[in-house]
């Protein structure tokens, strides 16, 4: 069954995901830093009414614990938060535009976190977002 | 002496420019020993991710670094490669005693590898050694 992005059945698809991608087990099993977020932003056109936001309590290659929430909840609990719109979420959860990239690009913005931890980690970051390609996603747009 | 990392008017718009001054404020926090690198630190660097069609400039001024958005002025040096690189520049690992890149990390290997394939473009190092031996430093983070 496809699960709309975003929304709290797709985060749960989500963590399910990243829990079944061998490669980010892996690249992430030494991460002890915390939960990352995912925000995307307000778009009225596709009825995101206001800015919402997964987050990932991943551990050790492991993701924990998945939950959708209000913006203003992942920037007070997780200590990495990453922000996009819609559109760009879109393209690289499908593979179309790779995150790294797409950061230097400024599509997508590291608006809370330490970014030398990021770097460390950039194989764990890819594969957390590439975990998502294997969600049954449906798209608003 | 204070370490004064600044973006030039319409700098901010460019991702690998945040990014970049992201990195070299919280480098210089963690690592404070980098400073005295930082401080000596005097040109021009230009890097230019190019898979993504993103350039900036690191203009540094003994103690002072504007960043800017694309090639401002002629620099010193520049690098030329594909963004998995240019984030590969960060992790260069170093020496533990002269903090010189270590040729056999796996990083540094990465970095020659891509510089003989030509994957990896390099202009002007060689006459400017000092200057991209301690922006390496300044950069690793490790």
């Amino acid at each position: 069954m496809a699960h709309t992005f975003p929304s709290a059945d797709w985060t749960a698809a989500y963590k399910d995901a990243v829990n079944g991608n061998a490669a980010y087990r892996e690249a992430g099993k030494s991460w002890t830093h915390g939960a990352v977020a995912f925000v995307v932003e307000k778009d009225a056109a596709l009825g995101l009414e206001k800015d919402a936001a997964l987050i990932l309590d991943v551990h050790g290659g492991e993701c924990r614990a998945a939950r959708w929430v209000e913006r203003a909840v992942a920037e007070a609990e997780a200590p990495f938060v990453i922000v996009g719109k819609y559109d760009r979420w879109k393209d690289v959860i499908t593979g179309k535009e790779d995150p790294i990239k797409s950061m230097m690009q400024n599509k997508l913005r590291l608006v809370k976190g330490h970014l030398p931890t990021v770097i460390r980690y950039v194989e764990s970051s890819r594969q957390l977002v590439k975990s998502a390609a294997n969600v049954d996603s449906h798209w608003l747009a | 002496m204070p370490v004064v990392i600044e973006l030039a008017p319409g700098a901010a718009e460019n991702g690998l420019v945040t990014m970049l001054a992201d990195l070299l404020r919280q480098n210089l926090e963690d690592k404070p020993h980098k400073q005295a690198d930082f401080a000596k630190l005097e040109g021009r660097v230009a890097i230019v991710a190019e898979d993504a069609a993103v350039a900036l400039t690191l203009e540094f001024q003994r103690g002072k670094l504007v960043l800017h958005d694309g090639i401002v002025g002629i620099p010193d040096v520049t690098v030329r490669a594909p963004s998995d690189d240019v984030m590969a520049m960060s992790l260069v690992e170093l020496t533990s005693k002269r903090a010189l890149p270590d040729p056999r990390g796996e990083t540094m290997k990465k970095v020659w590898e891509g510089m003989r394939s030509g994957r990896i473009h390099v202009y002007g190092a060689l006459l400017h050694a000092p200057l991209m031996l301690r922006l390496t430093r300044v950069m690793s983070v490790n």
